[in-house]
């Protein structure tokens, strides 16, 4: 039963990286939209941005550590499709 | 709202004068950064009402103060609410922020809502406008914002959706956990909306172009009358300020058919200072009465 509960498991992960992947992206978007003045990109009124701003600590973290990955955008490729 | 010079501080000074003098309650609000109401009642004017007239008083708008308040206000909010970022330098962003272009305009519609709760109870609340430029991103801001605001619900539902899948598949039940962000989105389309319709409703919202029978004058204030009716915004009133016979007034109706016209006629004397302004009132007794019908009666 144990082995039936890994597997599932390990199914259940791969099924839904592709989506998480996916889900990262928009969320990067959400992010860069909203907070896109921050990193050098067009932005919706000032206001709105800073409105948002206090509930996106999450979006913000999420676009710092793209920044940091933006020189290794090969690897985290081959991450994200589980190559090598 | 008007070209700048036109006398736009002077005919609300008049007419909010008038109204006092009837015995209303007027509060004259100044939302133009070069406020001129201190200069025309003579008389040290401030960010809190003060009394200028029996019956009339008059607040100028410190629109500084109002941007450092909304920044500070965020400010808080993000150090109550982010949990990993607590050093997350937002001290110099926010010293550029603040001359950010639209703060400028939030900054007066944060101002416009207060003096409308600070205010409810007075019979009449007048706003003095900044010069055109302003104004009109002013009045065009929540419209603006909605547009906005609409593009970035879609996504953020469409994030939620993506989210609710992930859990399901791997936790196998639906959490609904409440998206802050989602919900902050919903509250400010709510107020966006509502001053939207607000500004466009002429029952609530009363636009007075103010403008001097010349042709410049007139020039701007039809570029005016289309940037407001490009958001659903009427002119409820034109007033011709520093009125004289003949010069382009056939042109004023013509462009203006159908909003009633209010002519205030030349001065020689400045109109400083709260004898003069009685004065005035006093010898144009009869338009300024109509005008002061024109009001009450809408």
């Amino acid at each position: 039963m144990e082995f039936w509960r890994i597997g599932e498991e390990v199914g259940r992960g791969k099924a839904v990286g592709a989506l998480e992947s996916e889900l990262e992206e928009m969320e990067n978007i959400f992010g860069v939209l909203v907070l896109g003045s921050f990193v050098g990109m067009p932005s919706p009124p000032m206001q709105i941005s800073l409105d948002l701003m206090p509930h996106m600590e999450k979006e913000l973290i999420l676009m710092m550590e793209k920044v940091d990955t933006a020189n290794e955008p090969i690897s985290r490729l081959f991450s994200t499709f589980d190559i090598g | 709202m008007g070209k700048g010079g036109v006398g736009k501080s002077t005919s609300t000074a008049l007419n909010a004068l008038y109204l006092a003098r009837k015995g209303y309650d007027v509060v004259i609000v100044s939302l133009d950064p070069a406020h001129n109401q201190a200069d025309i009642f003579q008389k040290p004017l401030s960010n809190r009402a003060e009394r200028v007239a029996p019956n009339l008083r008059v607040v100028e708008v410190d629109q500084d103060y109002w941007v450092k308040r909304y920044l500070k206000g965020i400010h808080d909010q993000i150090n109550s609410t982010y949990r990993y970022l607590t050093s997350f330098n937002l001290e110099k962003y926010f010293k550029v922020i603040k001359h950010s272009p639209g703060l400028e305009e939030h900054a007066l519609i944060l101002a416009f809502e207060e003096a409308k709760r600070k205010f409810a109870k007075c019979d009449f609340l007048v706003f003095d406008m900044a010069p055109t430029a302003i104004s009109l991103k002013f009045f065009s801001l929540p419209s603006l914002s909605l547009v906005w605001i609409d593009h970035l619900a879609a996504l953020r539902e469409e994030v939620i959706e993506k989210r609710e899948l992930i859990t399901k598949i791997k936790v196998m039940s639906k959490e609904i956990e409440t998206d802050k962000v989602l919900s902050k989105i919903g509250e400010l389309r709510e107020q966006h909306t509502v001053l939207k319709e607000r500004f466009q409703d002429s029952g609530k919202t009363k636009i007075n172009l103010v403008l001097n029978p010349d042709e410049l004058s007139l020039a701007e204030s039809k570029r005016i009358s289309a940037g407001l009716d490009e958001v659903g915004i009427n002119v409820t009133e034109v007033v011709v300020n520093k009125d004289w016979q003949g010069a382009c007034l056939d042109q004023i109706e013509e462009e203006f058919k159908g909003v009633p016209i209010f002519r205030i006629p030349w001065s020689s004397t400045p109109l400083v200072g709260e004898d003069a302004l009685v004065q005035f009132l006093q010898e144009h007794q009869d338009r300024m009465e109509d005008q002061a019908q024109q009001i009450i009666g809408q």
